[in-house]
């Protein structure tokens, strides 16, 4: 039988794990239905995927960026050696 | 007695991203960003002993960047000479055109959505710094950087699983800390 081994129903702690990956596109379909039919059932789930799904939206919007590697280890380096001119 | 300490060895660890997305929207160019965040780590440095402990460690680096940003403009519009004045118009019938234009701005709106986007992220780095390090730098790489899980994996070797977690704890941690303004 094609769903022989695919078993629909996971636990609140499996969903929350499937939310996660959600937000980053990370989740297989497989994992999408059981998360969706968990959330129909669950409204603990139902409002962690909300406020989670949220918090994707509000990070997007804020357009956060960081600083390159090499910009931080070329600050760490000055100040390191700032450092040191002042100890010796 | 002094409340906060200065570490200046965590200094770029714990603020840089701060003090970047802190001036990126203000000089708007990431060379010159880089230039001011490095002066205001040096001129933190030589005035480390000013340093009362009443504020805290973020909070003094980014009162000593604000002084690195209006100096920055003084010595740019020192370097033009004189003040940019733009009259765009050149007859007397367009005086009443004017005003309307400038109340109707288009711009407002996005210049406000930007200042309130920029507070947004401003409230996220805050809160993402009551994670512990480790959880902070691998929840920035994951979520900001848009890093892949294995390359993340590789560099703090650690398992997708605990990845996963401190992905998890952190999202709980930051939701809860933006609760009371932003949700």
């Amino acid at each position: 039988m094609m769903f022989r081994n695919f078993s629909f129903l996971i636990d609140c702690s499996r969903a929350e794990n499937c939310c996660d990956k959600a937000q980053y596109k990370e989740l297989s379909k497989a994992n999408k239905i059981r998360l969706l039919l968990h959330i129909a059932m669950c409204r603990r789930c139902k409002k962690y995927t909300t406020r989670n799904t949220r918090l994707t939206k509000l990070i997007k919007k804020s357009n956060l960026k960081s600083c390159s590697k090499v910009d931080k280890q070329v600050w760490k380096e000055r100040i390191r050696e700032e450092m040191a001119k002042k100890e010796s | 007695m002094p409340v906060h300490n200065l570490d200046p060895t965590k200094w770029v660890d714990k603020y840089s991203d701060y003090l970047f997305n802190y001036t990126i929207v203000r000089v708007n160019d990431r060379e010159i960003a880089n230039d001011l965040i490095s002066e205001t780590f040096l001129a933190g440095l030589k005035s480390k002993k000013n340093f009362k402990g009443e504020a805290s460690e973020r909070t003094w680096l980014i009162s000593i960047l604000k002084r690195k940003i209006i100096d920055y403009y003084r010595r740019i519009n020192s370097k033009k000479g004189k003040a940019e004045v733009h009259i765009n118009y050149s007859d007397d019938y367009s005086d009443g055109e004017w005003l309307e234009e400038q109340v109707a701005d288009a711009s407002d709106r996005n210049a406000e959505d930007e200042m309130e986007n920029t507070e947004l992220g401003m409230a996220i780095l805050e809160c993402l710094d009551q994670l512990n390090e480790k959880q902070a730098a691998i929840f920035k790489m994951k979520t900001i950087d848009g890093a892949d899980t294995e390359v993340i994996c590789n560099e703090f070797n650690i398992t997708p699983s605990n990845l996963w977690v401190i992905i998890h704890r952190s999202r709980v941690a930051l939701a809860e800390c933006m609760q009371k303004n932003w949700f």
